[in-house]
């Protein structure tokens, strides 16, 4: 059984893991829940599918990084 | 970007640094000051102690290697020196006394650690990276630890799936700092096979 987007999807949840260390409501959630969708669309064979569902994976770690600016700035505004 | 980064790790190392300093410089207060510094050094002894606990090869990984420049005063010297310190302030109780000289044991220790570490830290022998890899994913929650041993399989015999396989990768990364690409990834499938591969990765060999 060939799957040719498995190497990035697994790169893409080492990715999310990463990125999750700092949520601010405790890593261990965060690594439930990445588990728990990932798990949840394991099934899916179409290429098509796969394709685009990393494509949203990326834009979830995109969002990630935004949510983790905008906090970072409001914090630094709060303290002046 | 990358001068930015330069000037950002020697701030954090400055700091880093002046926590650990901050120990020893309790014997020398004015008494007044005293109170308001015990706070501090347990702050300051609270912070060294979880960078050194957070996992539980604390005792592994800090031998101390000590400096022959630094002058090294005994624990009796120190303990002199901080009763000293309060007898003569008067507020402070019997109490009180008590728990400082307690801080005095810690501190002793602590001063040690203030010096640098030039050298590489302690060789890794195959043993103790047979114990690090076991004792990394008996920590791992997805893990039975009864099962586990260096011949047990990851999906097979220890019924992760593939996700769990990469955090367990990511542990490993933790644990021995360096990274491990994915395509080499793909083929530790039981722990035999991660200290083997770090085995070769540190030049250990039997």
């Amino acid at each position: 059984m060939s799957q040719p987007h498995r190497r990035s999807v697994l790169n893409l949840y080492k990715t999310l893991l990463y990125l999750g260390r700092e949520w601010p409501q405790g890593y261990d959630l965060f690594r439930k829940r990445l588990h728990k969708v990932f798990t949840k669309n394991s099934e899916e064979t179409n290429p098509e599918k796969i394709k685009m569902m990393i494509k949203h994976g990326e834009f979830v770690g995109k969002e990630i990084e935004a949510l983790y600016k905008l906090k970072k700035y409001r914090a630094m505004k709060r303290s002046t | 970007m990358a001068a930015a980064n330069i000037v950002r790790s020697a701030l954090s190392g400055f700091l880093r640094k002046s926590s650990t300093y901050k120990t020893p410089v309790v014997c020398r207060l004015s008494t007044v000051a005293l109170q308001q510094k015990i706070t501090s050094v347990n702050y300051a002894i609270k912070t060294y102690n979880s960078l050194n606990h957070q996992n539980g090869v604390a005792t592994l990984r800090t031998q101390r290697y000590y400096c022959a420049t630094q002058p090294k005063p005994g624990q009796k010297e120190i303990e002199g020196r901080v009763l000293k310190v309060c007898k003569a302030y008067d507020k402070l109780k019997c109490s009180q006394v008590h728990t400082l000289f307690y801080f005095c044991t810690i501190l002793f220790q602590n001063l040690y650690v203030s010096a640098r570490n030039y050298s590489g830290g302690a060789p890794i022998t195959l043993e103790l990276l047979k114990s690090r890899v076991l004792l990394v994913l008996q920590l791992y929650d997805k893990i039975n630890p009864e099962k586990l041993s260096l011949e047990s399989h990851f999906i097979n015999d220890l019924g992760l799936d593939s996700l769990d396989h990469v955090e367990v990768i990511m542990a490993m990364e933790d644990e021995f700092g360096f990274e491990i690409p994915d395509v080499d990834a793909e083929r530790l499938l039981r722990p035999k096979d991660i200290v083997q591969y770090i085995a070769d990765k540190e030049d250990v060999y039997e």
